[in-house]
């Protein structure tokens, strides 16, 4: 839309009408002997002749600099690209170039998550030719993404990084918690603590007396309920008790430890889930064709800041000028 | 020694040095012939000599010195001359292939040049100058002194406006009932108009009349620039256009009238010398002069 400003250039044509001298001046000479001449009708002489002309010139330039900065023209320079997520395997990245012939494209690395948007704000820096190759580890979006050109993608699943979560276990029967535990799957690893400290992400409160109040934890699961007064007011989901007391969040369920491997897994998926960040997927090699999509959400040109500096100074010239023309 | 051109002369308004060069080149039929006797302007003591009228003795001095010493004065010549100079706004004619050079300026040198030979000869002198509707007038006078005035005043002088009317010049130019010899400057062009009868009146006085006629080469061969459009400068604002086509019939037209003009000069006895502002102004001097001397007439 902003190249619809391209349509006020004819204001270009003020400031030279008001630098033009409107008065169309008959140009006679004194001549002595005129009057040994014929007369004849004054010659209507239409000259254009232009005053102050280094301030019409700065004029018509702001005019057009502030016409160009709103109209935001972009210029295509980027060739032939390959497009690699950050922290990509360079040996992969290699073969796939050589394999999909860009051995000569140019290298733009960019964050994985953001490979995709930033390509459809930039799409106009790239040429009419231009090709372009993604690769790396790219999240699969959640919807198509359209191109005004084909995109290839090509996509290497990195391994998730394992992270670990301190549990500490008060129960008297430690051995069906460690089981439960131990058949996690997934980057997401239990270490059980021997007891509670600042690390601990969940404490497994599987005895009759109430805790001692100094016990914190973010988490806390408990076969018994009446080990936490918070619980005597909480909201009940799928058989289980959930409240937030001065200890952290408590869940209670009668049924626990789980003793069947559905429940089991239904519990630690909840808990993932629920507490830690969801791990990516990757998305599958794809090959997008070019849509036509309306090219409303692009990113503003790099030619953006030197068309306000050159703004700037134009602005103090002119009023310099105008200054001086006056004085 | 060679004339000072019309191009040199363009290229300076001190005219005290162009009078110096011009009058240089004019050689020996005008060169300053200085008498010595009794008048008003002192001019040295010399040695009492038998025969020396007594009234001439400084006695002071001879209180002093105690010798008879003669007051010497400057010769009183009962001729005055008068310099006529036409400043209307026609007089500003430029010379279309000398840069810088005017009908005015051209005018200026000339009367300054007879202002400087009248002073050598010790004659009065006076100036008066037509311009706008207007006579400034310088009274007749001798010595240095009125030679820097009448320069002060040619160097001032700007031309603009019209002639003066008849009523304005006739109570202008008073001039007295001696003989007086009158350079007037001027380019004719207004004929019949309010000069040429003062001219023909003085004439008619029995005052010695010579007038120069300042024309340009263009004027008198009809090659004006046919690219912009002219207009008279001192009448109406019509406009008038030169052409090749139009040349014969300029041509014409001035031949009638300057053809009437000398007619009329002739008729009345008022000696006068058409001259080109591209001529050397020593070559035209020495003409406006030498008509005066063929003419018998000696100051």
């Amino acid at each position: 839309m902003t190249s619809l400003w391209w349509l006020a250039l004819p204001t270009l044509l003020l400031p030279i009408w008001w630098h033009r001298k409107k008065r169309v001046q008959v140009k006679a000479e004194p001549l002595a002997s005129a009057r040994f001449l014929p007369r004849t009708e004054p010659r209507q002489m239409r000259v254009w002749r232009w005053s102050d002309i280094a301030l019409l010139i700065v004029r018509c330039l702001l005019l057009a600099c502030a016409i160009a900065w709103l109209a935001d023209p972009v210029f295509p320079w980027r060739g032939d690209t390959v497009v690699v997520a950050q922290g990509t395997d360079a040996q992969w990245v290699e073969r796939e170039v050589n394999a999909a012939g860009y051995a000569e494209a140019a290298r733009l690395p960019l964050p994985a998550a953001e490979a995709l948007a930033w390509i459809r704000s930039h799409e106009r820096e790239f040429k009419p030719e231009a090709r372009l190759l993604v690769l790396g580890d790219i999240p699969m979006p959640a919807t198509v993404p359209q191109f005004r050109r084909p995109v290839m993608l090509h996509t290497l699943a990195k391994p998730v990084p394992r992270t670990e979560a301190h549990v500490a276990i008060v129960s008297t029967r430690p051995q069906e918690w460690q089981r439960m535990f131990a058949a996690l799957d997934g980057p997401l690893r239990v270490v059980l603590d021997k007891t509670a400290g600042p690390a601990t992400e969940l404490i497994v409160w599987d005895a009759p007396d109430a805790p001692p109040a100094a016990m914190r934890a973010p988490l806390w699961w408990t076969s018994e309920a009446g080990a936490f007064t918070e619980l005597a007011q909480s909201k009940a989901l799928d058989g289980m008790r959930y409240a937030d007391g001065a200890r952290g969040r408590v869940w209670a369920s009668n049924a626990w430890p789980p003793s069947d491997p559905g429940a089991a897994r239904a519990l630690l998926e909840t808990w993932r889930e629920l507490h830690y960040a969801p791990v990516p997927y990757t998305a599958p090699p794809m090959a997008f064709a070019a849509a036509n999509v309306s090219p409303v959400d692009y990113a503003s040109g790099a030619l953006r800041d030197f068309l306000m500096l050159a703004l700037v100074a134009l602005f103090a010239i002119e009023r310099i000028l105008t200054h001086a023309r006056r004085s | 020694m060679a004339l000072v051109s019309s191009a040199l002369l363009a290229h300076t308004t001190d005219l005290e040095l162009v009078i110096r060069h011009v009058l240089a080149g004019l050689g020996q039929g005008v060169h300053a012939g200085r008498e010595r006797g009794a008048g008003v302007e002192f001019s040295e003591y010399r040695a009492y000599a038998p025969g020396d009228e007594w009234r001439r003795v400084d006695w002071k001095l001879l209180a002093r010195a105690d010798r008879y010493y003669v007051r010497e004065a400057e010769r009183d010549s009962h001729v005055a001359v008068w310099l006529l100079l036409d400043a209307s706004a026609s007089m500003a004619e430029p010379s279309r292939s000398i840069g810088g050079l005017d009908k005015l300026g051209y005018a200026r040198t000339l009367l300054a040049c007879i202002a400087a030979i009248a002073q050598r000869q010790g004659d009065a002198f006076g100036l008066a100058v037509l311009s706008a509707g207007r006579v400034q007038f310088l009274p007749a006078a001798r010595g240095p002194r009125q030679l820097q005035r009448v320069l002060a005043k040619l160097k001032q002088v700007q031309a603009g406006g019209e002639l003066p009317n008849a009523d304005v010049l006739r109570t202008g130019l008073r001039f007295t009932a001696s003989p007086s010899l009158l350079f007037a400057a001027t380019d004719f062009l207004d004929w019949p108009s309010s000069l040429s009868d003062a001219l023909i009146r003085l004439r008619h006085m029995r005052h010695d009349v010579r007038a120069v006629c300042l024309q340009t080469e263009a004027e008198c061969e009809g090659s004006f620039d046919s690219g912009p459009a002219y207009r008279d400068p001192e009448r109406d604002a019509s406009v008038f256009r030169f052409g090749a086509d139009l040349r014969e019939g300029y041509l014409r037209n001035r031949e009638a009238h300057f053809a009437s003009v000398t007619a009329s000069l002739r008729a009345n006895d008022v000696l006068h010398v058409a001259a080109r502002i591209e001529q050397a102004p020593g070559e035209v001097l020495r003409q406006w002069l030498r008509q005066r001397l063929g003419n018998g007439a000696r100051r």
